[in-house]
């Protein structure tokens, strides 16, 4: 198996940009996700990948091959689209089994592939059906079963389970999840669900805009993020970001803001800046009692989200935040509460929205 | 307050041709009063005329005679089923129906496929509506213009051939030529059809599904069979049925090319047909005839609509 390596990968579109000097290596043998907002350029980074969009500067290497200008065909990849392709007037057995005509295989080598996979992925009561006569989430299978099938050197999602029906979305995940563990091919995987991205990658390369903002373990992506973009687009609601002045003085670097019971001090700010401070929902400590650690605050709105969790707004000191509390919590909470923002969980970014390395403390 | 009050007086009013939709709101009259044009233009041009020539077609009526039209039940039925001009005729006229709609179906296919895989071809817009111009052509204007290149004496195409050494060669008065020349006439005409219609199946072959075939290494023969023909095939079965449909009914090119001859080589069902009714005026034999033909291409309508019918069936 062979690694993907991208160098200053470059597609335009007339004057629009849709991938910008791309560099990124997937590695060999591991599932890295694709992901971003709509029009990031995360499909058309894969597709020039696969050899289905030109590219317009740059060059793709499998390995030490270089493949930029090679023909899809030529380029042992296997692909599943977000649509579910699937080859019209045959079965199952034989959409599975048609790309392994075209390889050199004994007939038994061929029929075990074919069993294999139709295993792996529970499609043994289909294996015999019209393919015409399957569900949405069926058909995928199909197409995915196909795919891995032919034991191709790299394997490319596209959004698979996005035109699945909401019924078979999760067991498809399900299945792509053991799938992806068992295969030892290159993979990558475009989704813009977080979800998604969480459960099956080894990596997350998160896109913005035509440009790899930032790749790491999915746990490392969430819980520090390069950027504002990162804190915004992972998690459900995002980060909280606040605006605040840092002025330095012959302390260091304190900030005056009513959000801590005391002012922040900061460490390794070289001037006086406008910086935001981020931290997430479910990090922010929320309860009905007093504490001396706390700030006070007021309840907006408060809701109930998936898994029972509270997701509560927050108003204090002109600034409004959202934080998730356990239920029992969360159902207690009556408009006056206090909070805390704790300094190990917070994460500084800069004027220009980068992650800035700086110690933080309270006066 | 005289403002306010004068607002007041005017709120609950409603100008009149709001008024007037108030009456079409409350009914379901306004759908069928939508409908109506097209059905009053359904009645007199079609179903008045259709029921007139089927009532006409059971009568002994001549306008050469001057005598009242007299009924006769079905003896223009069984003279028509006797009539060797009229059976050779139809037979010609499936022959012709079989090249042309043949022809033009098979080279439309090729053509489109050329312009289907050269997307990124510079000039291959302007390529395509030069292309499909021919149809846009009236059918008699085609003929006076291909009457003029097939000419024996100034022809163009004589003259062409006169370059290789070949004889003249007249086309549409030779009884061995003017068969497949006046066949050529429509091919030029109607590929265009075809071509358009087979890009139009092929437009509806999903992209991605042509784009894992690539990636799959299929063989393009396994690429007809599974996604192009599947998707594109309903298309390209209407378009072939509407060219037989239209082929069936040819007149003007052949009445303008050859008039059906020379002897009646070139006559088809359509010309003996307006022979009889509009050179004869035997209006009555005429009318069993276009009865026949009506049917017959109800025939062709009825297959039609069960293709569309299973198209329907398949996508539910």
């Amino acid at each position: 198996m062979s690694d993907i390596r991208i160098e200053k990968l470059r597609k335009e579109y007339g004057q629009t940009v849709a991938v910008n000097d791309v560099t990124i290596t997937f590695p060999s043998g591991s599932v890295t996700c694709l992901l971003g907002p709509s029009g990031c350029g995360k499909t058309t980074l894969l597709r020039m990948i696969a050899g289905l969009e030109d590219v317009t500067s740059g060059e793709i290497y499998f390995g030490d091959q270089k493949v930029t200008d090679l023909a899809p065909s030529k380029r042992n990849i296997g692909m599943v689209f977000q649509y579910p392709v699937v080859y019209r007037g045959i079965t199952v057995y034989e959409n599975i089994e048609l790309p392994l005509l075209q390889e050199k295989l004994s007939d038994q080598e061929r029929r075990k592939r074919v069993m294999d996979v139709v295993e792996t992925l529970g499609l043994q009561s289909s294996i015999n059906k019209d393919i015409t006569k399957l569900d949405n989430g069926t058909r995928q299978k199909v197409a995915v079963a196909r795919t891995v099938a032919r034991q191709p050197q790299i394997i490319l999602f596209d959004e698979p389970i996005t035109n699945v029906d909401v019924a078979s979305k999760d067991q498809l995940k399900q299945a792509l999840k053991d799938l992806t563990r068992m295969l030892k091919q290159t993979i990558v995987y475009v989704t813009h669900d977080q979800t998604e991205a969480m459960t099956l990658a080894d990596q997350i390369a998160l896109m913005k805009d035509g440009v790899v903002v930032q790749r790491d373990a999915p746990r490392s992506l969430y819980n520090q993020p390069n950027d504002v973009f990162g804190g915004w687009f992972l998690g459900n609601p995002g980060m909280n970001f606040f605006d605040l002045s840092a002025k330095t003085n012959g302390h260091g670097t304190e900030i005056q803001t009513g959000l801590f019971s005391r002012p922040l001090m900061i460490e390794g700010l070289e001037k006086d800046s406008n910086i935001k401070l981020g931290i997430r929902p479910e990090q922010v400590k929320v309860s009905g009692k007093k504490n001396d650690r706390m700030v006070q605050g007021t309840i907006l709105r408060k809701s109930i989200v998936v898994g029972g969790q509270y997701l509560v707004t927050i108003k204090s000191c002109d600034q409004t935040f959202k934080a998730k509390v356990e239920p029992e919590t969360g159902y207690a909470l009556k408009d006056e509460v206090w909070f805390e923002i704790p300094l190990k969980d917070i994460i500084i970014f800069g004027p220009d929205g980068h992650r800035l390395d700086v110690k933080t403390s309270l006066a | 307050m005289e403002n306010v009050s004068a607002l007041q007086r005017t709120a609950g009013k409603k100008p009149w041709h709001k008024k007037l939709m108030d009456g079409f709101d409350n009914s379901n009259l306004f759908p069928y009063c939508l409908i109506i044009p097209v059905l009053l233009f359904f009645i007199i041009w079609n179903l008045i005329p259709t029921l007139w020539m089927i009532g006409m077609s059971f009568y002994n009526y001549a306008f050469t005679t001057g005598a009242p039209e007299k009924f006769n039940g079905i003896s223009n039925l069984i003279d028509i089923m006797n009539n060797d001009t009229v059976w050779g005729n139809l037979g010609r006229t499936f022959t012709w129906v079989l090249a042309t709609t043949g022809i033009e179906t098979v080279l439309g296919i090729l053509l489109a496929f050329l312009f289907w895989n050269s997307a990124k071809l510079p000039g291959r817009r302007l390529a395509l509506t030069l292309l499909f111009t021919p149809m846009l052509i009236a059918p008699a204007s085609v003929g006076a213009f291909f009457k003029l290149l097939y000419e024996p004496d100034f022809g163009v195409i004589n003259y062409l051939l006169s370059l290789f050494g070949i004889a003249k060669i007249n086309f549409l008065g030779d009884l061995k030529w003017a068969f497949p020349a006046v066949t050529l006439v429509d091919v030029w005409m109607w590929t265009p059809f075809m071509i358009l219609i087979t890009l139009a199946a092929l437009g509806s072959v999903p992209k991605a599904e042509l784009e894992a075939a690539e990636i799959d290494r299929l063989p393009w023969t396994k690429r007809l069979v599974h996604i192009i023909w599947p998707y594109g095939k309903f298309v390209l079965m209407l378009g072939i049925l509407l060219r037989t449909i239209d082929s069936f009914k040819t007149m003007d090119l052949i009445f303008m090319l050859t008039r059906g001859g020379p002897g009646n080589t070139t006559e088809l069902v359509a010309i003996g047909l307006y022979r009889k009714a509009f050179e004869g005026f035997t209006m009555g034999w005429s009318s069993t005839l276009a009865v026949i033909l009506l049917f017959i291409a109800i025939a062709f309508t009825s297959v039609y609509l069960y293709i569309l019918n299973l198209s329907n069936a398949e996508k539910e």
